[in-house]
């Protein structure tokens, strides 16, 4: 089972119904892997914005959401993690593509691979970097209870090498 | 033009304990907990154009039931892509209401951007094939009963009076509590 297929196996095995998507290459291939759920409605957002609220909506019927953007779509974000998930106190799971860090040294997505860990810690939001050495799956339904548990967002940050 | 209140009337009128109503922030948000509303209500105080959003998480969630969603025009020349998004994902249960006075209302009455936005067009050319636009509160009431038999997404543009004098109450509801409230 590749790695898209493991992260996508998380979700399932945390219960997520739906899965809300703005692609970038990456976010494309786990997107893809996505859509062969079973389990999974995959729905197309024009904008990370958006699929965050999507995500937030499946949420409050009784299902469980997640979002899957890239780093400079998570950058977009700040005001509705803050007035949507935060002061409503929704689960959210957001799987990011980390563009421009260490293993990714591409240099227009530098900027973005600098600033995306301060800015979670600066947003106070909990996270972490996929280990693609250990279980994959298993790290990605954590990602999910503790969504669930702490009633707010958790921000998987995945890499290219994540998906293979 | 038709003041606020007789279309919230006209649409508190319609929706029954199996509908769900997301509204967005503002005027209508602040209202909603002084009507009679027998349907499940999630009203946002922030979050500026997430209520369609939301509401489609919601609908596809919940396609047995039919799924409301208040927006206001400021909010939706924000982020009008969500029109496409909608389009896309062809919720049969979601009705989205713009209210369209070309203010921002919510921080003071300011002018939305001087450009005469044709939203049934706009959302024609997005997908949404079952876009019309609403003049008064019965054509209010009665679109609302038509759409509950057509299985596509709906946009209605309700051509909303601005009114400086208008005594909107304040939010009265926390976010907890509109929360803890919301139940399907």
């Amino acid at each position: 089972m590749d790695g898209a297929s493991r992260i996508v196996a998380g979700l399932e095995a945390g219960g997520v119904t739906l899965a809300a998507a703005v692609p970038d290459t990456w976010i494309g291939a786990l997107t893809a892997a996505a859509r062969r759920s079973p389990r999974l409605r995959v729905v197309d957002a024009a904008r990370e914005e958006e699929a965050v609220a999507i995500a937030c909506g499946a949420a409050l019927a009784g299902g469980r959401g997640a979002a899957l953007m890239q780093n400079a779509g998570l950058l977009n974000c700040g005001g509705v993690l803050a007035s949507l998930v935060e002061l409503y106190r929704i689960p959210c799971v957001l799987v990011v593509s980390c563009r421009g860090d260490w293993r990714d040294p591409v240099y227009y997505h530098a900027p973005k691979g600098r600033v995306t860990e301060a800015t979670l810690a600066a947003w106070r939001l909990p996270w972490i970097h996929a280990d693609r050495t250990g279980d994959l799956t298993a790290q990605v339904r954590r990602c999910v209870d503790f969504a669930v548990e702490s009633r707010g967002a958790f921000v998987l940050l995945i890499s290219g090498e994540d998906l293979a | 033009m038709t003041p606020r209140r007789a279309y919230l009337d006209a649409l508190v009128a319609h929706l029954g304990p199996g509908d769900v109503l997301v509204s967005g922030l503002g005027a209508n948000a602040r209202w909603l907990p002084h009507l009679p509303v027998r349907a499940p209500v999630f009203a946002l105080c922030d979050a500026m154009g997430a209520a369609i959003p939301l509401a489609l998480g919601v609908a596809l969630t919940r396609p047995g039931r039919r799924v409301v969603a208040l927006e206001g025009d400021g909010a939706l020349l924000m982020s009008p892509n969500v029109l496409a998004t909608v389009a896309a994902a062809r919720p049969a249960n979601l009705t989205c209401v713009l209210w369209a006075n070309g203010r921002y209302e919510s921080s003071g009455g300011q002018p939305l951007p001087d450009a005469p936005v044709d939203w049934v067009a706009l959302a024609r050319a997005a997908g949404i094939a079952h876009a019309e636009r609403i003049g008064d509160a019965p054509g209010l009431g009665a679109a609302l009963a038509r759409l509950r038999t057509v299985r596509t997404p709906a946009l209605l543009v309700l051509d909303v009076l601005f009114d400086p004098a208008e005594e909107i109450p304040p939010y009265s509801e926390r976010p907890e509590e509109i929360r803890a409230r919301f139940r399907l």
